[in-house]
């Protein structure tokens, strides 16, 4: 559904992503690990066209979306969550569902779409009328997935969820991204700091250090490896 | 009396900055720098407004209203190609480039109007009336006419009181609700449209923006074409109460109207309106007053006072975002 071939990305003189190749099937997730500056954020950003590669390319459902705009790939039902959530605080909870589904025109569509992630996180709605910036961390959380969900997106990348949220929360947050999967077919690729918790609900993972791909493999067996757990699961 | 005079006179003036600080306020919310062309296209209004009311104003209220609605067509449609030309390609370069770029739109816009040629020529152009107007006065205490003898014995002399008045022209009226009613649409397209909710998205993150599948452009484009027709109206009002107009009429005004912005709170719609207001009131009422000669000086002294002691300005935060 999602290949990255030879990915490269620079920030300036910085190589941020050497030939990073990659691949995620319809109804999968896939989980992207590696310590910080590894390269998962930016990995995420090239496909969904925040930055532009130096080199290589993406493709989606067959089509190449290399260098495509960010608001472009929405339409094509590839919706991203971003890294420290960007909900948009001076809107209401309401409001930035709404832009979420910004590209809909159909308003029973808007309606259905809202009342699934109503459904989803009932915490959302009854904060609906508040804006999002007196949301708390995990409220926020939420909203972003929300928001994504709202473009009815056929794959989702969804930059750390866990991010400084109450563990309680989060584990509430990675039940529903499994039930989005399992019973929606959502496709995913995660970012994720916490890799134990990401292997868990992972089908496959790939393990990012200083920009290249070191090791590609099913969650399970990344979970036994040694190496992987010495470096990244706490042992 | 006179209290009552000056406060219409400065709400009237001052509803006009405050369509021009809205025009500044929203731009600096979508793309972070001060469009200093805006006081230009203020001024364009008002050529437009020149050459639209013989033809349609005068006459009626309604043909007034087209030349309004005319004028401002006019000025969106130049905003939007001022930023399609010569901001958009500085996309993503630093604030500064654009800024500059900014100034040297205003002075090209400038010096091409007082172009004969090209433009409207140097000389300032009587401004015809857009509106039909009537000036109406209330006496609202008598004139009196006392009989004062200075010396028993002698002829009284007649001692008279002049009358009270307050009078109020149908323009300042046409300018009131005109602005007041562009005002409340402006509040209405922000706050209850899915445009104007885009443009409050990419006001606070543009690219979360995009990430939803908002094309950050157009909303751009929007943007440019909501606060220049606002521009253009505040010119054409501008002009109504002044006798002549001229190719560098906006420079002050736009400055005024900027300082408003910034007094509200850069970035903040209501604090653009409310900035306005407070210069217009504060600009008329020093002007009735003895000081009558600094009432510029005094506009950009509150702006430097702002910048020292609140530089988010009176409605505007600083920014915290949770982590």
């Amino acid at each position: 559904m999602l290949e990255v071939s030879q990915l490269t990305v620079n920030y300036g003189a910085i190589t941020a992503l050497h030939d990073v190749s990659l691949r995620v099937d319809k109804g999968e997730i896939v989980t992207l690990i590696g310590g910080n500056g590894a390269g998962k954020t930016t990995t995420l950003r090239a496909i969904s066209g925040m930055v532009k590669p130096k080199a290589g390319e993406i493709r989606y459902e067959g089509r190449a979306i290399t260098g495509l705009p960010a608001h472009k790939l929405v339409g094509m039902g590839l919706a991203h969550s971003p890294e420290g959530r960007m909900v948009f605080a001076n809107l209401t909870v309401r409001e930035n569902l709404q832009m979420g589904a910004y590209l809909q025109r159909d308003q029973a569509v808007i309606a259905r779409e809202e009342e699934f992630v109503f459904t989803m996180f009932p915490r959302l709605k009854e904060r609906e009328a508040q804006l999002a910036g007196t949301l708390s961390g995990g409220e926020q959380q939420m909203l972003a997935i929300g928001r994504a969900l709202m473009s009815q997106p056929r794959c989702l990348l969804l930059d750390e969820p866990s991010l400084g949220i109450a563990p309680l929360l989060v584990k509430l947050i990675f039940e529903k991204i499994v039930e989005l999967n399992r019973v929606r077919g959502l496709t995913i690729l995660l970012v994720e700091q916490n890799a134990n918790l990401a292997l868990e609900i992972s089908h496959r993972g790939y393990v990012l250090e200083t920009g290249r791909i070191i090791l590609a493999d099913q969650a399970a067996t990344l979970r036994a490896d040694p190496k992987v757990r010495e470096a990244y699961l706490g042992g | 009396m006179e209290f009552a005079q000056q406060l219409l006179n400065g709400i009237s003036l001052g509803a006009i900055y405050a369509l021009i600080a809205l025009g500044y306020t929203m731009v600096y919310g979508v793309l972070r720098f001060i469009n200093f062309a805006h006081s230009d296209v203020f001024m364009l209004g008002a050529y437009a407004g020149l050459t639209l009311a013989p033809r349609f104003g005068g006459d009626t209220f309604a043909g007034g209203l087209a030349v309004l609605v005319g004028a401002m067509a006019v000025t969106a449609t130049l905003g939007v190609i001022i930023e399609k030309v010569a901001y958009r390609p500085l996309r993503g370069r630093s604030t500064l480039t654009v800024l500059i770029t900014a100034i040297g739109v205003s002075l090209l816009i400038q010096n091409v109007a007082q172009n004969s040629k090209l433009g409207f020529g140097p000389n300032p152009k009587a401004f015809p009336a857009v509106f039909p107007q009537k000036t109406f006065t209330w006496e609202v205490v008598p004139a009196t006419t006392n009989l004062v003898a200075k010396t028993p014995g002698t002829e009284p002399t007649a001692q008279i009181t002049p009358a009270k008045t307050l009078s109020v022209n149908t323009n300042q009226v046409a300018v009131l609700f005109v602005s007041l009613a562009l005002l409340a649409s402006l509040h209405w397209i922000v706050n209850h449209t899915k445009i104007g909710t885009a443009m409050r998205a990419v006001s606070f993150n543009a690219t979360a923006a995009a990430l939803v599948g908002i094309n950050n452009d157009r909303v751009i484009s929007f943007t440019f074409a909501l606060g220049s027709a606002l521009a253009g109206a505040g010119g054409i009002l501008y002009a109504m109460n002044y006798p002549t107009i001229d190719p560098l009429m906006g420079t002050l005004p736009g400055l005024k109207a900027f300082v408003a912005a910034v007094l509200g709170g850069i970035g903040n719609l209501p604090g653009a309106a409310l900035g306005g207001l407070l210069i217009g009131l504060m600009e008329t009422f020093v002007k009735g007053s003895r000081w009558s000669t600094y009432s510029d000086a005094i506009a950009f002294a509150i702006l430097i006072l702002i910048l020292l002691f609140r530089p988010a300005g009176l409605l505007g935060k600083l920014r915290v975002e949770k982590v």
